[in-house]
């Protein structure tokens, strides 16, 4: 396991390589001048303080030596001053990190909780009434805009029936991470999040547990006398952890991408709202962070994913 | 044993085989006839692009209400029937909000379908090639992938939307140029399936070139399937689009994209409930029927897949 664990990591390093490089670069080639951007409101500036500035940033460098100064700085960590709090943004980044981390790890957990035996209760009643109730909410589920359902939550259940606030985390005044005003709270973005994911895995799970019912081992289990429930948790599920763990990629991917729009929906101060008010404000130092650390905790998410898949799955490790 | 089994098969086979096969496009066309969903949906389809093509038309003729008239006096205008051009009611200036959802869908639905033209271009040329010439090319094209794939679409999308002014056209070109991932596995993986295979090497035995072998041998068999993953792909792009123009980083006003049309309506949720209600809801049937058309169009044209790319679909939707 070790050493798939260290393969694996070796593999991360192009890919982390290609991000940075895409973000160094669409920052270089913008447009946008940084320097009159930090300046900004400064009218007393002249254009010999530009001209240190534009030194002391590095910015008359070669593009190749600006580059490699960038990957120093993202190995440490240094992203520099958010040009709209003056502050540094790593520390702002750090303070949002926990909310996003509760927000997505609950959506992944509830699509996960319903997704999955929504899957495998279409496949063993194929055909039937429940299979097409969940093969029509599951396109359904695909085909609607998740803000848009977002938007509707906090329209109907927030400021017209008053059931659940229309925004931010907490009550004014509580400041809590486990209690039920934060619970609450988190009810509207959390279903709202994991939509996608209980809608792609009852559609995904359905053909790959048909195709395990109809394996050998099956009808071996069910010749032996084993009853049928157990044969279905001990057999079926287990096996079909495999094509859980495979599409946890695609619903990963989501869950963090869907975030900027959902953390704007509900008000959620987290990555993807600081990503947001990055953009309007134009401060370019938190954008292209909340960028590297999103990708970064992709990365990390996606490692994680197939550490578990060699777990579930003995044979990739061998591969 | 010959007669043994088909005497078994018979009973369990599907009443379409009875019919004499006619070649792949016409028998899809058989099985599609019989299929009423799918052809609800491309009805559905058909007439949404209608009616958005002859936006100028109804908008001068039947409502008589341009897209950008604005009359303060009739503004948060309930929807009703006195009206033509307020059967959806009127936002917050006094436009008419159902001549505003056909030119939205007009710009909606072009975005959607050329993007996932670009992004087809751009994946099958890629995923063809590498699954063909593998070797370091194919590597080359894996690490562009993972990249990308690394970067949560939206986010990427956001920061290039920060950095450069997008219009309409660069920024169907831009979905088009981050969309083709999908697009690009499944047709190199069906090209390495399909180079392995006795016509291909006999073609290349007897001296085709590469390109003749790509273009003649491997990309009609790979066709299919791609139709289906481009109605997947144009809901999917749409479903971007949308959101992407809900933050405000999109399609810009005054032009109107039913995702823009969303990102004023929350303001006034509280007065103007209806203004949230119409335009997702379009983003919402549009992109229902084209993966409803996608799921029909799989079936038809080869039946052994029916379920097999619906994760795709999953792995596709990023907002």
């Amino acid at each position: 396991m070790g050493r798939f664990i260290a393969r694996r990591l070796v593999q991360a390093v192009p890919t982390l390589f290609g991000i940075l490089l895409l973000t160094f670069l669409l920052s270089r080639l913008s447009p946008a001048d940084p320097v009159k951007l930090m300046v900004a409101g400064n009218f007393d500036i002249t254009p010999e303080d530009r001209a240190v500035l534009y030194h002391d940033l590095g910015l008359d460098d070669p593009l190749p030596i600006q580059f490699v100064h960038f990957l120093g700085d993202v190995a440490r960590l240094n992203f520099g001053n958010s040009f709209y709090y003056h502050r540094p943004v790593v520390e702002l980044i750090g303070e949002r990190i926990p909310n996003s981390l509760q927000l997505s790890l609950l959506s992944l957990l509830l699509a996960l909780a319903i997704g999955v035996p929504l899957g495998v209760i279409a496949a063993y009643n194929r055909g039937k009434l429940a299979d097409h109730v969940i093969r029509i909410t599951s396109v359904a589920g695909h085909a609607v805009p998740t803000f848009w359902f977002g938007l509707l939550f906090v329209t109907i259940l927030g400021v017209q029936l008053r059931w659940f606030p229309i925004g931010s985390m907490n009550v004014v005044g509580v400041d809590c991470v486990f209690c039920w005003d934060r619970l609450w709270h988190i009810v509207g973005p959390v279903i709202t999040l994991s939509l996608t994911g209980i809608a792609a895995y009852p559609r995904y799970l359905r053909t790959e547990v048909l195709e395990i019912i109809r394996q050998d081992y099956v009808r071996t289990a069910q010749s032996k006398g084993l009853r049928d429930r157990s044969i279905a948790v001990g057999h079926v599920l287990r096996n079909s952890l495999i094509p859980v763990v495979t599409l946890l990629g695609g619903i990963l991917t989501i869950i963090l991408g869907g975030s900027v729009v959902i953390e704007r929906v509900f008000n959620w101060p987290g990555l993807g709202r600081l990503l947001f008010d990055g953009l309007v404000n134009k401060d370019y130092p938190m954008v292209q962070a909340s960028v590297i650390i999103g990708a970064l905790l992709l990365l990390v998410s996606y490692i994680l994913r197939d550490i578990a898949y060699a777990w579930v799955d003995p044979r990739i490790k061998v591969r | 044993m010959a007669t043994a089994q088909t005497a078994v098969a018979r009973p369990t086979a599907p009443v379409e085989l009875r019919r004499a096969s006619a070649g792949l496009w016409s028998d899809a066309l058989y099985r599609l006839r019989r299929d009423p969903t799918t052809i609800a949906a491309l009805g559905t389809l058909l007439l949404l692009v209608l009616l958005s093509a002859s936006a100028d038309l109804l908008a001068d003729n039947v409502f008589q209400w341009s897209f950008s008239k604005q009359d303060i006096l009739s503004s948060y205008e309930k929807p009703s029937l006195s009206e033509p051009a307020m059967v959806l009611g009127s936002d917050e200036l006094g436009r008419s909000q159902v001549v505003r959802l056909l030119y939205g869908g007009r710009v909606s639905l072009s975005v959607g379908a050329f993007a996932a033209l670009v992004s087809m271009t751009i994946g099958v040329l890629l995923g063809i090639s590498a699954g063909y010439f593998r070797g370091w090319w194919d590597d080359v094209v894996v690490w562009l992938v993972q990249t990308l794939a690394n970067i949560p679409t939206l986010y990427l999308l956001l920061l290039i939307g920060a950095y450069f002014r997008l219009n309409p056209v660069t920024l169907t070109l831009l979905l088009g140029l981050l969309g083709w991932l999908g697009i690009n596995n499944l047709s190199r993986g069906q090209t390495f399936a399909l180079r392995e295979r006795e016509y291909v090497v006999a073609a290349r035995t007897i001296g085709a070139t590469p390109w003749r072998v790509m273009t003649r041998h491997i990309f009609p068999n790979v066709l299919p399937l791609l139709i289906v993953v481009a109605m997947i792909d144009v809901g999917a792009v749409i479903l971007t689009e949308s959101a992407l123009s809900y933050l405000g980083f999109g399609i810009q006003p005054p032009v109107p994209s039913w995702g823009n049309m969303l990102t004023n309506a929350t303001q006034y949720s509280s007065r103007a409930a209806w203004l949230i209600y119409a335009p997702g809801a379009m983003i919402f049937i549009t992109v229902l029927c084209l993966y409803l058309v996608g799921d029909g169009l799989r079936d038809a044209l080869d039946p052994r897949l029916r379920g097999s790319i619906g994760g795709a679909a999953a792995t596709k939707k990023t907002a």
